[in-house]
């Protein structure tokens, strides 16, 4: 336990204690004379009252509603993915395949909801598109409705659906599902009757890992709800800021996750009825089904001189259509990334409408002849973002599949000129198509975005040293002497991975004022904003963190560390030389993890910070008004930062001799 | 509906009773475009129940020497270094004021971060115990007595602001700070509408008209300013109730018509429509008038036709607000923010500002200035207003009602959400 000391203390200072306050701030009353705008002198049940009150608990409905919709579409969409990574692909594809469904979940949140402004807006390229091919009647009418909402909490969420599933399904072992067959079931009471259950436990992580941090979202209603997609984290957030009624926002907050409490509970009687009516129901579905199989081992007899009909075209079936699902998940996953990227090359004064405008005019310009989409020269040449994309493609692939062509025909090419013919088409297209690359030229010199990127990394580092140091120490303590305090941890290392964010937040930033000290003031050359930021990233990222390095050591045993004991290394010694390096791959991969998850952290930093915000901080300062279109160049840095780290996780875990699927297990929280 | 102009003269301010009556004193209303300015209220007016203020000296303006306009005016530039980061509402400087400009003018690198209302301002300042960080921040002029009084704004060092005799003398010493201690004007500006008059297929002249497109043209397709002021302004506005009520009818004759009639039309509370305008979000919008001028950029960019589209300023009243820059308690490069805001007093870096933004910035001679500095402004109508039109404007008092107003505003999202 002693090991565990820091976490524990961490984990009460600034989590424990922050959220009792926050249940004590709804007995409160509002003063907004006060600096922290509480009076506690008078208890009462008022902000309760309030919030039962009908306006704001339709909002409470409405949530839920959104939220359990969205999970069950996670569930409905994901598991079919998951079940293809797991079952039918190939080992060597698994981890291309597991990548692309990691990647876009790691990127930045905020700059994932914002795109979906781009192919949504009713006057964006898409709509038009759409209605000048007669696939329309109306432009596209989901922005600022809770349809959108609907649409990127699903989009959001749809990979940390995907990820424990998938760790569920793959840890079933091969001999169970083929036994089962070999016991003469078929194919659907397999599944229904061996994979289903197993997958269970990874099905209810996925449900809880998405239902509660959707309950308590507040970026995506904030950037793309409007008035009608108004969600109680938002108005939870603005109580705290705008309304500056704390009472009535802390009781909110505790409904909230009462609420959440609530519906889980049910959820979880829902499905423990669903066993028992099974259960019961069982034996006369088998009787049924053991019928059925005798009629036709029967009738198999009768026509054993016959080969046996193939079952397997229908395997196939099964294959592609998954196959193809799979693939169009995938790009569901990647369009709104790719069209950062895109937009990242505007002109024009906003981030989220594509001007038109280009460097060159090489290929018409706004307006010209042959500008419209409803021709295929239109296609090619027209000025739209999907247009430019298309030409641009088709100029890198006919670079790159030229010389190959060529070759095909028997003309001599030499091998260097099909190195490189792939790399100086993209250089042409890039100047041929004209995107604009001036936001990328002068990048550092907007107002502030390096500022931001920079903090963001310095809170991002300083969180991660806390996150390793603390989680590491936990982790092993957790592992090697578990007693009755590591249930009580435990207890409090999960109730830390599913607290909305928003609750924590608001904890911390009432909890901070009230601590003031190195919350409100510089230590030396140390901005107390950036202290602030340390403190708020570290605690989910130390969960991480601990589960990830319990998972490692619970999967080693104790035989070295013991030699080194009986051999009379004192326990200090023996943790630097053993348990360290045994554990070094497990911190190395959890930091990566924690930098990356404190890079995109967005609510927590945005209600603490001070003057020194991170980027998705600021960008959701921007997103208030008019978004620049270096934004755009931020997020592709971010993306590059967040993908190179990931690349370093999966390095150091392979090397650590971990197959993919352990990797997307470790992604997925140990 | 009553009859406006009679209640209106009633419900004015002083200081516009005032404004009106001095309007010769100050009027230049020379240019072509018939641009004229809000005249003077005059740094006589002095409030004795105010946590701010005392006695002070009236500002002298400076003398008009000949040649350029500009050049009659206080052009101080002080050399600073440094970081400086402010506080302030979204796209509400021109880029290069704030980055390299700044840097080679000044020798000061700016970061800039925004807020969306006054109150998010006053939490986020609250939440350090007022010791945030920021040097410089932009209230809203009537939040100003609060943020003193919480100890969340530090006095000026005038000796440090020369140029702030550049300011009109109508937009120094209100009420909120009489004597400029701890405030000075950035900009003022506006609220109305703008609509695609094709979708619409009618005129809004008025707030009735506005709220009456809302309720059905344009029904679920329009956006209302994201503050309290604004959102009950509107039926305060159109029913010519007073827009500083303090009476428990009237507020809650307010709450039950925006609740009840009004909440589930609305698409979204947005205070910068401007972008979302030209994705297509919205058919109608309340909006300032430097966001609106904005809207039809944007509009332009996305290959919208900017002629469908059309601004009103809000009618029969509608409110004056006016941003002001300040010094946040605790600055730590207070040095900086004086060099910066006296900078931005100076003639050729305001009227800058101001073509960027869209909003009067209070200089003296403003048309002279902008004749000399930006002769084909476009849409200049849309920043500067006719004496007539500033006679409906009323000014933002925060009173006992404050509370009351942000909770209304509070329902009626609840609602709308629903």
């Amino acid at each position: 336990m002693g090991l565990a000391i820091p976490s524990i203390v961490w984990y009460v200072l600034f989590f424990i204690v922050p959220i009792g306050y926050i249940v004590a701030y709804s007995f409160g009353r509002k003063d907004s004379s006060l600096l922290l705008p509480v009076d506690m002198s008078n208890l009462s049940l008022d902000s309760y009252r309030e919030v039962f009150d009908e306006t704001f608990f339709t909002v409470f409905k409405a949530t839920i509603k959104i939220a359990i919709y969205a999970t069950l579409l996670c569930l409905l969409i994901g598991f079919p993915v998951a079940y293809f990574l797991a079952f039918k692909v190939k080992d060597r594809w698994r981890g291309i395949l597991l990548a692309l469904v990691i990647v876009p979940s790691f990127t930045s949140f905020l700059i994932r909801t914002l795109a979906w402004r781009i192919p949504l807006a009713p006057e964006g390229t898409l709509s038009d598109w759409l209605q000048d091919w007669g696939l329309r009647d109306s432009p596209i009418g989901l922005l600022e409705t809770r349809g959108a909402v609907q649409l990127a909490l699903v989009y959001n969420y749809l990979g940390f659906m995907i990820l424990p599933m998938f760790v569920a399904l793959d840890r079933i072992q091969a001999g169970l599902r083929e036994a089962s067959k070999d016991l003469g079931a078929d194919r659907i009471s397999t599944f229904t009757g061996v994979t289903l259950p197993l997958a269970g436990p990874g099905t209810a992580a996925g449900v809880l890992l998405t239902f509660i941090p959707m309950c308590g979202d507040y970026v995506t209603a904030t950037v793309l709800g409007g008035a009608k997609g108004n969600m109680i984290g938002a108005m939870i957030a603005s109580q705290f800021s705008a309304a500056q009624n704390w009472p009535r926002g802390s009781a909110m907050a505790v409904l909230m996750i009462l609420a959440v409490l609530l519906v889980l509970a049910a959820a979880a009687l829902v499905l423990f009825g669903a066993k028992l009516l099974l259960r019961l129901v069982r034996p006369a579905i088998d009787n049924v089904r053991r019928a059925k199989n005798q009629r036709w081992m029967a009738e198999a007899r009768m026509y054993i001189q016959k080969p046996p009909v193939q079952a397997t075209t229908s395997h196939t079936g099964d294959k592609i259509a998954m196959s193809v699902w799979s693939v169009i998940v995938l790009a569901f996953l990647f369009i709104p990334i790719m069209l950062v990227v895109l937009h990242s090359f505007n002109g024009g004064g906003s981030f989220s409408i594509w001007s038109g405008r280009l460097t060159t005019e090489w290929w018409f310009g706004k307006g010209s002849p042959g500008g419209g989409l409803d021709s295929p020269v239109g296609l090619f040449f027209g000025d739209s973002v999907f247009t430019n994309a298309i030409r641009f493609a088709a100029i890198v692939l006919a670079g790159w599949g030229l010389p190959r062509v060529l070759r095909v025909f028997r003309v001599p090419v030499s091998a260097t000129v099909t190195r490189w013919a792939g790399s100086i088409a993209f250089v042409v297209a890039f100047v041929v198509v004209g995107l604009n690359t001036e936001w990328y030229a002068s990048f550092f010199r907007q107002l502030g975005i390096g500022d931001a990127l920079r903090n963001s990394f310095l809170a991002a580092f300083g969180a991660t040293i806390i996150a390793v140091v603390i989680g590491g120490l936990a982790g092993v303590a957790l592992a090697r002497r578990p007693g009755w305090w590591a249930k009580v941890f435990l207890a409090v290392v999960f109730l830390i991975l599913v607290t909305p964010e928003i609750m924590d937040a608001i904890a911390l930033a009432g909890w901070m004022q009230k601590l003031g000290g190195p919350f409100t003031t510089d230590v030396g050359p140390v901005g107390f904003g950036l202290i602030r930021l340390w403190v708020g990233q570290s605690l989910y990222s130390s969960a991480v963190v601990t589960l990830i390095v319990r998972a490692r050591l619970a999967g080693l045993d104790e035989s070295l560390e013991e030699a080194a004991a009986d051999l009379g290394a004192p326990p200090r010694r023996a943790f630097r030389q053993i348990t360290l390096p045994l554990i070094s791959s497990a911190l190395v991969a959890g930091a990566l993890l924690s930098f990356t998850l404190c890079l995109d952290n967005t609510i927590i930093s945005a209600l603490i910070s001070g003057a020194d915000s991170t980027f998705p901080v600021a960008l959701l300062g921007a997103t208030r008004s008019t978004i620049k279109p270096f934004w755009g160049v931020g997020a592709v840095v971010l993306f590059m930062v967040t993908l190179a780290s990931l690349w370093f996780v999966f390095q150091v875990l392979k090397r650590s001799g971990d197959s993919s699927s352990q990797i997307a297990a470790t992604l997925a929280g140990g | 509906m009553n009859e406006p102009n009679q209640e209106l003269r009633m419900l004015a301010p002083d200081g516009f009773r005032k404004a009106i009556s001095r309007r010769a004193i100050f009027q230049t209303g020379t240019a072509a475009a018939g641009l004229a300015i809000l005249a003077a209220c005059g740094n006589e007016k002095k409030s004795t129940d105010n946590t701010v203020g005392g006695d002070c000296d009236p500002l002298s303006p400076p003398a008009i020497a000949d040649g350029t306009p500009s050049s009659g005016f206080s052009n101080v530039v002080n050399q600073s270094s440094g970081t400086l980061s402010m506080y302030t509402w979204g796209d509400y400087n021109d880029p290069e004021l704030i980055g390299a400009l700044a840097e080679a003018d000044l020798g000061v690198s700016m970061k800039v971060d925004y807020y969306p209302s006054n109150e998010d301002l006053i939490t986020k300042l609250s939440a350090a115990n007022g010791n945030s960080g920021f040097d410089i921040v932009v209230p809203t002029g009537p939040y100003i007595p609060q943020m003193v009084q919480k100890g969340l704004l530090e006095k000026f060092d005038l000796t440090k602001l020369p140029n702030i005799v550049n300011v009109d003398p109508a937009y120094l010493g209100r009420d909120w700070d009489p004597c400029n201690e701890y405030s000075v004007c950035k900009d003022w500006g506006s609220t109305g509408w703008i609509y695609n008059a094709a979708e619409v297929g009618r005129e809004i002249n008025n707030w009735s008209d506005f709220i009456d497109v809302c309720q059905n043209e344009a029904s679920g397709n329009c956006s209302v300013l994201d503050t309290s002021a604004n959102v009950t302004g509107m039926y305060f506005f159109a029913n010519g109730i007073n827009w500083n009520t303090e009476e428990t009818a009237d507020l809650d004759a307010c709450e039950a018509f925006l609740v009840d009639e009004f909440a589930s039309h609305i698409k979204a509370f947005d205070s910068y429509p401007s972008t979302k305008l030209a994705e297509g979000a919205y058919i109608v919008s309340m909006a300032w008038n430097g966001d609106a001028r904005q809207a039809f950029v944007r509009i332009a960019d996305a290959g919208g036709n900017p002629d469908d589209w059309k601004w009103g300023l809000g009618a029969p009243a509608t409110e004056l607000w006016m941003d002001n820059y300040c010094i946040a308690t605790g600055a730590p490069n207070s040095d900086a923010a004086h060099a910066w805001i006296n900078w931005l007093l100076t003639p050729e870096i305001s009227i800058r500002d101001l073509n960027y933004h869209g909003y009067n910035s209070g200089m003296q001679n403003i048309s002279d200035l902008l004749a000399e500095f930006i002769p084909d402004l476009e849409r200049g109508d849309m920043i500067f207003f006719g004496d007539e039109q500033v006679a409906t404007m009323q000014t933002q008092e925060v009173n006992t009602s404050q509370d009351r107003l942000v909770d209304i505003l509070n329902k009626v999202k609840a609602k709308a959400g629903g």
